[in-house]
């Protein structure tokens, strides 16, 4: 919900990262899914309150969940189940799945869930897809399939996950883990409870140490202009030393392409191209997925009956959601890896099909 | 509805509400085919002991690049000869525990050293 953190706003915890970079942190960080939660109606226990078995939430994009799970719990015990049920019920064979049969991942971000499952369904469906529409859960009470859940539910094993994906980040960028294993463990603790409490400020305390800013830290700019928020960061800029933290300074950007109903698309993708000009999302598809992004066409040479050529019309196949937004090809990667990756570390790339 | 003459639409809602969607081009989705298709492709896996575990005799493996790493831990655990709920950890390159969804295609194509994806295993939580 729009409230979380509001109140932490003006606080100092992020003060080395240009404004800028902190307002679209912060706005990933505030970007909330809705969900609808139906325990399948074939495993409600007896006497259980049949047509409150329906619980909604606005989740923020960054939790996980098994997060999740106490508030579900605590609802379904007050409201639905009597006693006699709550007893028998183990909540470690809960699991959710989607209306397309896709059992739910613990380890992967509510987020993530949201925009893999609209790619995905709207292969199948013939309505246009309207953003804001809830997540449909069917919650299951028992019989988990381990297989393709592949973690426990438990809140532990869901830190781990998290804990590894944001040290394989690490490596990604820096070709070692140095910045993660250099935290203390209260540091390290501290990471994982900025998620649990979903705090921005405890957050972003640690993980400004691992995540590379678009500005030299030591320069202290003075607050951007509303039209430097979009421009290049300072980092970038010809006569400025490449600041050894900086966004565009790392060796590669973790990133994961997601392609409706399945493959998951890992690469090494470095924040410059050859020609030394900042590598941009559109580039990236076009060389890693080609076929659903074919590049565009230069305009044919002019000549005297057509002295200013247009470049023939390539049609749009695929689109790009990062964060749930529909990304512009010419966002930069190292960019994008600064501002809108999860809290992980990671860009995720959802990629749909245009109809 | 009852009553209502066919033909005289009581409230006519907005075009978006009732739209449907065009096909999918039929290009777009045997791009998606296309790369949804298992990477048939070996590489190669060496995985090392770390601490007390037990070294295996043969290290090196040829496993199949669509794999999940998931499979990998399997593959690790039988040839160990663990048994269920015995403590096995695995790392790639002394760093982190890959997700185990992660393709080995991905991690190799991320992480390889001199060809060889380094699986690290532990019976402790090493670099956890």
């Amino acid at each position: 919900m729009s409230t979380y953190g509001a109140r932490h706003y003006n606080s100092q915890a992020t003060f080395s990262t240009p404004a800028s970079t902190t307002l679209f942190r912060r706005l990933t960080w505030e970007g909330t899914v809705p969900l609808e939660v139906r325990v399948d109606s074939k495993e409600l226990p007896a006497n259980s309150d049949r047509g409150l078995e329906c619980y909604y939430v606005q989740a923020p994009r960054v939790s996980y969940l098994p997060l999740l799970m106490p508030e579900i719990r605590r609802f379904l015990m007050d409201v639905v189940f009597d006693e006699a049920a709550a007893e028998i019920l183990k909540e470690d064979e809960w699991w959710f799945e989607s209306e397309d049969g896709i059992p739910m991942k613990w380890h992967w971000s509510i987020g993530l869930i949201y925009d893999n499952h609209a790619i995905s369904h709207s292969l199948r469906t013939t309505r246009v897809a309207i953003s804001g529409v809830p997540l449909k859960l069917t919650l299951h009470l028992a019989s988990p399939p381990s297989d393709k859940l592949l973690l426990s539910p438990s809140v532990e094993a869901c830190k781990q996950a998290f804990m590894g994906q944001l040290k394989e980040a690490d490596f990604i960028r820096w070709g070692n883990t140095k910045r993660m294993t250099s935290l203390r463990k209260a540091e390290q603790d501290g990471i994982w409870e900025g998620i649990k409490e979903h705090n921005f400020d405890d957050f972003w305390r640690v993980a400004s140490k691992v995540t590379p800013t678009t500005a030299p830290t030591r320069t202290q700019s003075p607050p951007p202009s509303s039209a430097s928020v979009h421009g290049r960061p300072p980092s970038a800029d010809p006569g400025n030393v490449p600041d050894r933290d900086g966004a565009y300074s790392v060796r590669c950007i973790p990133v994961r392409v997601y392609l409706p109903d399945g493959p998951i698309l890992q690469d090494l993708v470095p924040p410059m191209v050859e020609d030394g000009s900042p590598n941009t999302l559109g580039q990236y598809l076009a060389t890693h997925i080609p076929l659903l992004f074919p590049l565009q066409p230069p305009p044919p040479p002019p000549s005297r009956t057509n002295p200013n050529p247009q470049a023939p019309a390539v049609q749009q196949l695929a689109y790009a959601l990062i964060q749930g937004v529909l990304a512009p090809p010419e966002a930069e990667m190292a960019w994008l890896g600064a501002c809108l990756a999860g809290a992980d570390g990671w860009v995720n790339v959802c990629v749909g099909l245009v109809r | 509805m009852a009553g209502a003459a066919p033909d005289t639409p009581i409230r006519s809602l907005p075009s978006w509400a009732h739209q449907e969607a065009n096909q999918i081009p039929e290009e777009a989705i045997s791009a998606l085919e296309t790369y949804k298709k298992k990477d048939p492709a070996k590489v190669v896996v060496r995985f090392k002991a770390v601490g007390n575990a037990p070294i295996m005799k043969q290290n090196f493996y040829k496993i199949t690049a669509s794999n999940r790493f998931q499979a990998v831990i399997q593959f690790l655990r039988k040839e160990l000869g663990w048994k269920t709920g015995d403590p096995l950890f695995t790392y790639i390159n002394l760093a982190f525990s890959p997700a185990p969804d992660d393709t080995v295609s991905n991690l190799f194509k991320s992480f390889a050293t001199d060809g060889h994806l380094i699986v690290n295993y532990s019976t402790t939580a090493a670099w956890g």
